[in-house]
């Protein structure tokens, strides 16, 4: 009897305590304890990360390798030796053009309304939940990284820093459901918000009737509302529904940055976000 | 007298067994599930390890283990996800009497029950994620979300449960021999 009244008491304590945990969480006074524990992980996760990508390559390689078998027996030889001898090599070179094409991105758009303060960040963790598109950056409050930072690449807009601990940070991608992001068409100038969607492409909303939207247009920030700078570019245009009976029209946006492939981001630690910043960003659907 | 004092060691040496091997298991798991499988999206949703286990632990093991497992794995989960601290292990526990139904299975190593609770169990998580976030004030699409997440998901996972149930099956009866209850 006593034994089935301690474990009926371990369900309704264990309970309790996730409810208690989540009420904390939510508003925000776990935040120092988060961050511990977020810096004790970091460096698990940067080693599998690191893992991760090793595997990554050596599948992509072993895919690559079943390709040019089929073709060419000799050549298939010597790729798979240059490939293992050259694996760690690739790598680096591989993230050294990365970090090259960020730093060219910056010196390419001196038009932009920030100036440099921009940090490069290395992508450690993505996220594991599939109700939260989020990438974990290895830089924290420690490095000046604060809540809102806009996070670029060289090809576009990734999303804004949602929260950061003492030496790393959680990026809100602009796929994320609960992302919205003020955007307007380069071509006519039409304006809108940008918000992800649930397994899907981000949709630009609130986009006048009246106007004619072409497919292949591309997206960039218009740095309304403060949150965002202004003409990063976030994607271009694929599918448009206009319905006669809407106020608005929506267009589906294929995003520029690949953010399956996402490793090294730049986050621009010179723009202020201006106050009252959209809410409580973990979202899903 | 010595023979309570050895149930007791023995009890003690258990219970240190099963708590070593949770700590390695869901470590290993919450740091594949974070950066290994993290990468594995397809049509817009990745396999969840860590749920995946929990069911299936819960289905050698009992429910009670299984809770322990959900609510500590859930923790360690939300702090790398960015998660809000409680929100996965209340979804994980939320998961573990399904593996109630099939405790007293006669084919205790036919992959099909286990299969089966594993598919049953996703939208079960998956809801009571969405219904913490819809609680707490953020908008939820709910039909689509089950549709373009949980869906894929449950194929993803019930793949995942191929692997991962016989492992779990060969390290419980390794670390601890099966008990007969009376």
């Amino acid at each position: 009897m006593s034994r089935v009244s301690s474990r009926t008491f371990l369900v309704f304590a264990l309970a309790a305590v996730s409810v208690v945990l989540l009420i904390l969480s939510s508003s925000n006074r776990l935040g120092p304890v988060e961050g511990a524990l977020s810096s004790a992980g970091r460096p698990f996760l940067i080693t599998f990360s690191g893992l991760g990508r090793q595997i990554n390559n050596m599948v992509t390689t072993a895919r690559d390798l079943a390709t040019l078998r089929g073709r060419n027996n000799q050549l298939q030889t010597m790729v798979d030796t240059l490939t293992i001898d050259n694996l760690r090599l690739q790598e680096a070179e591989s993230e050294n053009e990365r970090l090259r094409s960020l730093l060219r991105f910056r010196q390419l758009n001196p038009n932009y309304d920030f100036r440099g303060g921009q940090v490069i960040a290395r992508v450690i963790g993505k996220t594991p939940s599939n109700y939260l598109q989020s990438i974990t950056i290895d830089l924290g409050s420690e490095h000046g990284i604060k809540p809102g930072m806009p996070v670029v690449t060289e090809r576009g807009l990734v999303g804004r820093i949602h929260k950061v601990g003492a030496l790393s940070s959680t990026v809100l991608l602009i796929t994320d459901p609960s992302s919205g992001v003020p955007a307007l068409i380069r071509g006519n100038r039409l304006s809108g918000i940008v918000n992800g969607r649930a397994g899907g492409q981000p949709v630009m909303e609130f986009i006048s009737q009246d106007e004619k939207i072409a497919l292949g247009d591309t997206v960039i920030t218009s740095g309304l509302g403060g949150n965002f700078p202004k003409n990063l570019v976030i994607g271009q245009i694929v599918e448009v529904r206009q319905r006669d009976y809407e106020m608005f029209q929506q267009a589906t946006i294929r995003p520029t940055v690949n953010f399956d492939r996402l490793e090294v981001v730049l986050v621009i630690t010179n723009f202020q976000p201006l106050p009252g910043e959209p809410g409580e960003p973990e979202s899903v659907g | 007298m010595a023979k309570a004092n050895r149930r007791r060691t023995l009890t003690i040496r258990r219970g240190l067994t099963n708590v070593y091997l949770m700590a390695v298991v869901l470590t290993l798991v919450v740091l594949v599930q974070a950066t290994l499988l993290a990468r594995v999206r397809l049509i817009g949703a990745t396999p969840n390890l860590l749920l995946v286990v929990v069911v299936c632990w819960s289905l050698i093991r009992g429910l009670y283990d299984g809770l322990v497992w959900g609510f500590v794995g859930g923790l360690a989960l939300d702090v790398l996800a960015g998660l809000p601290l409680g929100t996965s292990s209340l979804a994980l526990m939320a998961t573990t009497p399904l593996a109630g139904l099939g405790k007293n299975s006669v084919f205790p190593g036919s992959l099909t029950l286990p299969i089966l609770l594993v598919a049953l169990a996703t939208p079960v998580y998956g809801w009571v994620v969405l219904l913490s976030e819809m609680i707490r004030g953020i908008p939820v699409d709910w039909l689509a979300s089950t549709v373009r997440i949980i869906g894929p998901e449950i194929a993803f996972n019930a793949a995942l449960t191929v692997i991962a149930y016989p492992a779990l099956r060969w390290l419980a009866t390794h670390y601890r021999p099966t008990q007969m209850e009376w």
